[in-house]
């Protein structure tokens, strides 16, 4: 007797199709992702708002004829040396909130100048919280700050009116 | 022929049916594929931003017409003259927020106690601008001022927070050193009637220091005058304050004029009292003068470069040594300032008359000072 | 020989067009996450800090006495190499600043002043 085994075909069709659908399904699904993209945003724009609010804050004199707290800070601070009295201010302002506790927000802060006799713009540290480990994502926020400060390779001995750059970079833990 | 049996075989059905199991199933993955995605997602925390910079950045708008009084001056029958909040003390000066602005922001302190914005409309007219639930914080000297709703515990809100100064207004203490390091007690003239003046020229103020940080402004600042020690300086005397009279003199074209101090909203606060005392009265300790900035601001716009505020005192002893200063010309009644103070249009000044002048020297006035705050936005 | 029996192609035709619309959903969802952008990263490249920092800072070295070419100079140069923006500035008295014109550029925004007074 012969074996009626046309119908097979579709069976295996069958098969064959879901096959096909199923592993598109699963390739197309594995390939696109979740897209968070607006989130790291807010966060950038909220610390740099934070960090620039803080250094304008910090550079304007609270009486008038007088030197802004931050134009004294880098007038007498020594290049190199971390300067505390800008580390204690800046992270009371940035870290203070309305409701009760503190913000763990942390920094480190440049100053840029430009070295006359290299035709360079060096710069060096004037303050930090701690190390920037890898894989943090931090933010800049800069201040022009305009010192009467002798800075290496001016060429001229004594103070000269210079305008210094303060960077600071922001981060949150 | 065609097959209309309608017999199918096994084999298709199975084969079909596997077919359709893995179809719907693939179909139901589609909802995943579309997790990525949402429409029109509000975003808060853009709508805090926004509201932090108009707070922080911007000094506020109100309609413009005469007499072009600043947004916070304004009471509560004429809250529609507020078109927008800003709490900054000029458009030059971000960061820096003006303590009267602060104040009736906050509804805090007022010229008139009962006036206040109404939770939640005129804020959202004047300052969010949609429907949306806010809380604004301001934390100031250790206090936290505060409007709008209880931050949600649950929810994730948009916020932004912002770090500012806030200028202090100007204020002027004659209390018994500055007396007695001023002619004021050592005047001989043996009289009941002293009067006191105190000079404040808004040309002059404007015109020293220009930096609207450091600036004091009497059409757009309140400024505090206080008397005190007034018991100290003759103990066992009744003392009257009787009238005070503001006189203006104003150099282009060159007038003088002195009218009596009749509102209600410039009377004296006498003995730290909590209202505001009308004269006649009787005073033991101190007086505040406090003037509504609409007040001096009518006076500016009309063009007074020279304010007086003069201040009569009837004491029930003739005494020499109290707060006269003041020569008045011909009497208190009918007072002519251009004799009393000076004429705006020789310039010539009466050198019988010193009165104390409100200006830059932290000897006299208590500069404006700046001190730091931080202001906080949530939306949700 | 005998014709190949291809009754049901039709499945299989079914699935791949199951499986080609699959793939072009996919494609159009991809592409549509790049296309716009955020508020928070508008705010972040808009330079307002940048600039009203720059206009401050040559306010004031205006007013001092001496040595403002120094500062001239400062702010170029650290402009160009920190903030990679361009940023130039001039007068038109050296003692009684009465006119400042001021340029800023960072590739991205430009923006020009003219002060009459500072």
């Amino acid at each position: 007797m012969v074996k009626n085994d046309g119908g097979q075909l579709y069976t295996i069709e069958g098969f064959a199709a879901a096959l096909i659908m199923i592993i598109t399904a699963y390739l197309v699904v594995n390939a696109t992702s979740v897209y968070t993209a607006g989130d790291t945003h807010i966060n950038d724009m909220q610390l740099e708002a934070l960090g620039s609010d803080a250094l304008r804050v910090m550079d304007i004199p609270v009486s008038k004829d007088e030197h802004s707290m931050l134009q004294t800070i880098i007038e007498d601070n020594d290049i190199g040396v971390n300067n505390l009295t800008f580390g204690t201010t800046f992270s009371s302002l940035i870290n203070n909130q309305t409701e009760s506790g503190r913000d763990h927000i942390q920094f480190t802060t440049n100053v840029s100048y430009y070295n006359i006799t290299k035709g360079s713009v060096d710069s060096y540290l004037l303050n930090y919280t701690r190390n920037l480990r890898g894989g943090e994502h931090s933010v800049r926020a800069t201040k022009w700050v305009i010192v009467n400060k002798e800075l290496p390779g001016d060429g001229v001995t004594g103070p000269l009116n210079r305008a210094v750059l303060v960077e600071v970079l922001l981060w949150r833990d | 022929m065609t097959d209309d049996s309608g017999v199918l075989s096994i084999d298709f059905i199975v084969g079909f049916t596997i077919f359709l199991i893995a179809f719907i199933w693939v179909l139901s993955m589609i909802p995943g594929l579309l997790i990525g995605l949402q429409a029109y997602t509000i975003d808060y925390d853009a709508v805090a931003y926004r509201t932090g910079v108009m707070l922080v950045e911007d000094p506020g708008e109100q309609v413009v017409a005469y007499p072009y009084y600043p947004w916070q001056s304004y009471g509560d029958l004429e809250k529609e003259k507020v078109i927008r909040f800003g709490l900054a003390v000029s458009r030059d000066t971000p960061n820096i927020l003006s303590q009267d602005k602060v104040n009736r922001f906050f509804c805090v302190t007022i010229s008139d106690p009962d006036a206040g914005f109404g939770y939640p409309k005129d804020y959202k007219d004047r300052l969010i601008f949609g429907d949306y639930r806010f809380n604004i914080s301001l934390l100031d000297k250790g206090q936290t001022l505060s409007a709008g709703d209880v931050l949600p515990v649950n929810m994730s809100y948009g916020n932004i927070r912002r770090i500012v100064k806030i200028k202090s207004n100007s204020n002027a203490t004659i209390d018994y050193p500055y007396m007695a390091n001023h002619s004021y007690i050592d005047n001989v003239d043996n009289v009941s009637t002293h009067v006191f003046s105190i000079h404040i020229n808004n040309s002059k103020l404007l015109g020293e220091v220009i930096d609207p940080a450091y600036q004091i402004d009497p059409s757009r600042e309140q400024m505090t005058i206080n008397i005190t020690d007034l018991e100290q300086l003759q103990p066992g005397v009744t003392v009257n304050l009787t009238a005070i009279k503001i006189c203006t003199i104003v150099k282009n074209p060159p007038s003088a004029t002195c009218s009596p101090l009749t509102s209600n909203n410039s009377y004296p606060y006498v003995d730290g009292s909590d209202t505001r005392i009308p004269m006649p009265a009787t005073v033991n300790e101190n007086i505040s003068l406090r003037f509504d900035t609409q007040y001096f601001n009518d006076r500016i716009s009309a063009g007074a470069g020279d304010i007086f505020i003069v201040i009569k005192f009837d004491l029930s002893e003739s005494r020499p040594q109290f707060l006269n200063n003041t020569q008045v010309l011909p009497d208190f009644n009918n007072m002519d300032a251009e004799t009393t103070f000076f004429n705006p249009r020789t310039g010539i000044a009466n050198p019988n008359s010193t009165p104390f002048d409100y200006n830059y020297h932290p000897d006299n006035v208590t500069q404006p000072l700046l001190r730091d705050a931080i202001l906080e936005v949530a939306v949700w | 020989m005998a014709r190949l029996n291809d009754d049901a192609q039709w499945i299989i035709l079914m699935g791949f067009i199951v499986s080609f619309s699959f793939f072009f959903l996919a494609l159009v969802i991809n592409q549509s996450t790049i296309v716009g952008q955020t508020t928070a990263e508008s705010v972040i490249e808009f330079p307002k800090n940048d600039i009203r920092d720059v206009r401050d800072a040559i306010g004031k070295s205006m007013k001092i006495s001496s040595g403002s070419e120094y500062v001239r100079s400062d702010i170029r140069n650290i402009s160009m190499i920190r903030k990679s923006a361009v940023v130039s500035y001039a007068n038109s008295s050296t003692t009684n600043p009465s006119i400042i014109w001021i340029h800023y550029n960072n590739g991205v925004t430009e923006y020009n002043e003219t002060w009459t007074k500072f």
